[in-house]
């Protein structure tokens, strides 16, 4: 729905907006990032550094740019969203020739004073442009094949980009983010199921490949579905990531051993213990209660995005909204399960309280996105 | 479309001229109200924008015509509008299902892991368990000769190190065979992981505790251990560490029975079961110790031995002389002769032309074809001429001798015309039954390479020598087992250091002699030691029937033989009225000195020590001494 039925003059100026961004979502927003830091203070042993302050610094600049995003209209961001697309393409094939390689792939450009991991950007940089596309097309069109063909496309692209690096998993995320806005906006229920379909077949093609001349996944990715299928043949080498936090969330039991008294995470039986695994370390000090609490808060942060989505009647909002909302939500999703051996490890950070720099900055200008598109929402509509 | 827009402008509001004399009767009847009507084909029809009827009656009453197709252009977005928000809602509410679900599964299985006991991480250290433990090796008795220590292996971890200079220091002090500079270079450079130390003991395992430095580590090591030292080092060879990692190591057998039987020996399935030597531990001791002593008091560079059961050819003790610490085996040599490390087995490996000692095969081999008997006279006139060789005795014998005689005199002469009338085909084909043309079968893995030496052409002349021992090079180990049917009735025995269940004997080997020529050898043999060249070997108790060779070494770069420098030999067997035991001694380059001129001959060096090791071996084996009982004087009768 665009603009023209709506009257855009009743949408609040100036400071004012200030008072119409979505508080709950910021309460949110500060309370799972405390919780972060929290986890990353006692991770180092209960010291600020070498991760906490930085982490909290990192949060606060966030703060600032995601109100700084929140107060340009909404409109504004619509308008750029191919500009930002195509930045976010040009940037993951810059990745490819000037790239820092870590962890076996490369995925980061150094700037200087922080390393831009350009897939993360393409998370909301694809949203985007889907909702802004959808917004464009006639809703007719939606399910004709052709105006199916070019979102698909916006898609593929940086998925390929993403997977060359080789990143699986945030390729994969970055697919199913776009197939939540495309599913969304109302494509054709037919289209899902072909492509369901199809991955299932990809996947069997993927598992018979296997020490076959045309291998598709490199063996690094084999060794981690195997130890997702069976974590305790290799307990000492590819499963003990999972090993050691089903024992960490296993000693936490119901209520936990108690703010830093963690032994698992603290005593270095876990590695990558300040990011994606730090979740084991919430588990094991505050237990199940810690844990699920934790997955309230996400849960109540979707929640409040798809009401504002609900809300908002303007199509580029709520589909952006919706988008963001279903990335973040994978994101979550993705890293728990991997941690709690339902998922195999892909390298996914726990948005907002793995440390990370770059991870936390566009997650933070994506929710400026989610609160410019309430603070800009249509109100009234014209008699 | 602009690139830049704020709204989008109405998309079909743009007012077109309409043809207003063109009569649409079908569209006057629309509804009033944009209520849409479904078409044939399912799809909305639409609602014109500008319905003729409205449009004119509008112009008719003069009101402005575009304000009715604005209304109906919103009513028409409206209902499209309401069409995509009820499919909207319809997405919405399935993606919330799958949220829903994903909530649940994830907070089900947070309930289930923290309801979960924590399992021990030692549960889980699976891969740090030795796999299948070696088994042990004991004596026939079951005394234990090697076994497994549990012990630790040391490295580091450069990059946990928290002062990696003070840890190299202390280091270099516990280990003084360690470079603490070199340390500090491995500990202070790249490297992630530093071998240090493979095994430790206890001791220095506590001080490097004590160092306190989180980045030296400890890896469970399971290390072989010969509580016996150097005894039997020969027979037992050697292990070492094979594939290593930091939870285990992988103990392979590097030499001898540790080598041969290696797979038996790391059979997961039988590592509980030891693996049980013919081997007496008390004789082997006794043999060594004597065979040394021996070794020193004739000056000689080397000895070996060996004790053989004469009837199933199992080895009770086997010595080579010097010898080495198994538990530090040194390093083989990289220059020079093999046979002068002492990993050099020379009972096994060292092939040597055995001299006199041959020449009893040459007769029995002429008494079991029949062409003599004991007291035929032979022919031992000297010098023997063949081409352009002659063959002489130690001293000239006269014009005949009987054949016991040649062989208690020793006479080149007499055997090599003995050799002469078997024929160097026979000859050959006695000595192969015998095994001495192949390597001994025997479990160490040194002994597959000592093949024995001899011309391939065989000719007479090549005939001749080798019936006294020249032109043939072969082991001791191969001299014993040649000799068991000399003094055992004439079966052919194949050595063998493991000792067989008495369920399953070794059975009996291929007949070689008749049992009377192995008896009348036997006999030959016994007056050898009785008024021949070996009556240093008479022991009080144990009769030895035996035969003595002094070879000279041939000179290392060929084409002759060294005049001061000879490998003496004695084989035997006892008790020579019904041989058990088949001994073998052999004394490198040995010079007896008491006399008045340096002595070399068997008789003065090697003889002495076997008999010394008759005497000594032979009550440890339970053999009971002949004594002479004089006649009692007269019956005492008595009644009860």
């Amino acid at each position: 729905m665009s603009y023209l039925e709506y009257n855009i003059r009743t949408v609040p100026t100036g400071l004012r907006k200030i008072l119409y961004l979505n508080y709950p979502i910021i309460l949110l927003l500060v309370t799972i990032a405390s919780i972060g830091f929290l986890m990353l203070y006692s991770v180092a042993g209960g010291t600020l550094q070498p991760w906490a302050e930085p982490q909290i610094k990192r949060f606060g600049l966030g703060l600032a740019v995601m109100l700084f995003v929140a107060m340009v209209p909404i409109y504004v961001w619509r308008n750029v969203a191919g500009l930002g697309y195509l930045v976010s393409l040009v940037l993951l094939v810059a990745v490819e020739v000037v790239g820092v390689t870590g962890m076996g792939a490369q995925r980061w450009i150094d700037l200087g004073f922080m390393r831009l991991q350009p897939s993360e950007l393409t998370k909301i940089t694809v949203v985007m442009l889907l909702a802004a596309y959808y917004d464009w097309l006639p809703i007719e069109k939606t399910s004709r094949p052709l105006w199916v063909a070019i979102p698909v496309m916006i898609i593929l692209v940086p998925m390929a980009l993403v997977f060359l690096q080789p990143d699986l998993g945030t390729a994969l995320l970055l697919g199913i983010g776009g197939a939540i806005v495309m599913f969304a906006a109302g494509v054709h229920w037919a289209y899902f199921a072909t492509v369901i379909a199809s991955g299932a077949g990809l996947v069997f093609a993927v598992l018979t490949s296997r020490g076959t001349s045309w291998q598709i996944l490199k063996d690094y990715q084999y060794a981690r579905i195997d130890t997702f299928l069976n974590p305790s043949a290799d307990p000492l080498g590819a499963g003990y990531h999972i090993t050691q936090s089903k024992i960490a969330l296993g000693s936490g039991g119901w209520t936990g051993r108690g703010f830093m008294q963690g032994t698992q995470s603290r005593l270095n039986f876990l590695p990558e213990k300040h990011t994606d695994f730090i979740f084991t370390t919430l588990a094991e000090e505050f237990g199940f209660v810690g844990a699920i609490s934790l997955l309230i808060l996400y849960l109540l942060l979707i929640v409040f995005c798809v009401v504002s989505a609900l809300q908002n009647r303007d199509r580029f909002s709520s589909l952006l909204i919706l988008g963001i909302a279903g990335s973040f939500f994978l994101f979550f999703a993705v890293n728990m399960s991997m941690v709690m051996g339902m998922a195999p490890v892909v390298g996914v950070p726990l948005p907002l309280v793995s440390y990370g720099g770059s991870a936390m900055l566009v997650l933070m200008v994506a929710f400026g996105l989610v609160q410019s598109a309430h603070v800009h929402r249509p109100r009234r509509k014209l008699a | 479309m602009t690139f830049w827009r704020r709204a989008t402008p109405p998309r079909e509001a743009t007012p077109h001229p309409v043809p207003v004399e063109q009569p649409v009767p079908h569209e006057l009847g629309a509804a009033p109200h944009g209520q849409e009507e479904i078409g044939k084909d399912g799809e909305p029809r639409r609602t014109p924008l500008r319905p003729l009827a409205q449009i004119l009656w509008a112009r008719n009453e003069g009101q402005n015509p575009d304000g009715i197709a604005q209304a109906n252009l919103t009513k028409r977005n409206a209902a499209i509008a309401d069409r995509s928000r009820t499919r909207a809602q319809g997405r919405l509410f399935m993606l919330g299902i799958g949220f829903f679900c994903a909530f649940s599964m994830i907070g089900l299985r947070m309930g289930h892991l923290a309801a979960s006991d924590p399992v021990a991480p030692r549960a889980s250290f699976s891969g740090a368990n030795i796999d299948s433990t070696r088994a042990d090796i004991v004596d026939r008795h079951g005394r234990l000769l090697a076994t497994n220590l549990p012990t630790h292996s040391l490295y580091a971890q450069p990059h946990h190190m928290i002062e990696p200079e003070k840890a190299a220091a202390a280091l270099a002090e516990i280990f003084p065979d360690l470079n603490a500079a070199k340390l500090k270079e491995q500990f202070t450079g790249a490297r992630k992981f530093v071998w240090i130390k493979r095994t430790l003991s206890p001791e220095q395992m506590q001080a490097v505790h004590d160092i306190g430095e989180p980045g030296l580590l400890f890896g469970p090591r399971e290390m072989r251990l010969y509580p016996n030292g150097a005894l039997a080092a020969h027979i037992l060879g050697g292990t070492s560490f094979g594939a290593e990692g930091v939870h285990s190591a992988e103990v392979i057998g590097i030499a001898g029975i540790e080598k041969a039987l290696d797979a038996r020996l790391r059979d997961p399935a039988q590592a509980g079961d030891p693996l049980r030597l013919s081997l007496d531990l008390t004789v082997q001791s006794t043999f060594e110790q004597v065979l040394h002593g021996g070794m020193v008091l004739m000056n000689a560079k080397g000895a070996a031995g060996v004790l053989m059961d004469a009837h199933t050819g199992e080895i009770v003790a086997m010595a080579s002389l010097p010898d080495f610490d198994p538990n530090d085996r040194p390093a083989a040599l990289t220059s020079g002769d093999a046979s002068d490390s002492p990993l050099f087995n020379r009972a096994v490996q060292g092939l040597y032309e055995l001299g006199s000692t041959f020449k009893p095969f040459a007769a029995a081999q002429a008494l079991e074809l029949g062409l003599v008997n004991a007291q035929t006279p032979i022919d031992t006139t000297s010098p023997l001429v063949w081409g352009k060789f002659k063959i002489r005795d130690f001293r000239n014998y006269g014009p005949s001798l009987s054949l016991t005689d040649v062989i208690v005199k020793s006479s080149n002469t007499g055997t090599a015309r003995l050799a002469r009338d078997i024929g160097g085909v026979r000859q050959r084909a006695f000595l192969d039954a015998l095994g001495l043309l192949d390597p001994v079968p025997i479990e160490l893995v040194e002994a597959g390479s000592a093949r024995p030496q001899f011309a391939e052409r065989w000719s007479e002349i090549h005939t001749f020598t080798i019936s006294y021992g020249h032109g043939i090079s072969s082991s001791p180990l191969h001299l014993a087992a040649a000799y068991a049917p000399l003094v055992n009735g004439g079966h052919k025995v194949t050595p063998t250091l493991v000792q067989r269940s008495r369920a399953a004997p070794i059975p009996a080997g291929a007949q070689v002699l008749r049992p009377e020529v192995s008896r009348a050898v036997t006999d030959m043999m016994a007056q050898v030691v009785e008024r021949g060249t070996a009556r240093f070997a008479q022991v009080e108790g144990y009769p030895v029937a035996g035969k003595t060779g002094t070879a000279e070494k041939p000179l290392s770069r060929g084409g002759g033989y060294h005049e001061d420098k000879v490998i003496a030999s004695f084989a035997a067997g006892f008790p020579a009225d019904d041989v058990r035991y088949v001994l073998v001694v052999a004394l490198d380059e040995p010079v007896e000195t008491s006399g008045e001129e340096p002595r070399r001959t068997a008789g003065w060096t090697a003889v002495p020590v076997a008999a010394e090791i008759v005497r000594r071996t032979a009550p440890l084996m339970g053999l009971l001494p002949e004594i002479d009982v004089e006649a009692p004087p007269g019956l005492i009768r008595t009644s009860n």
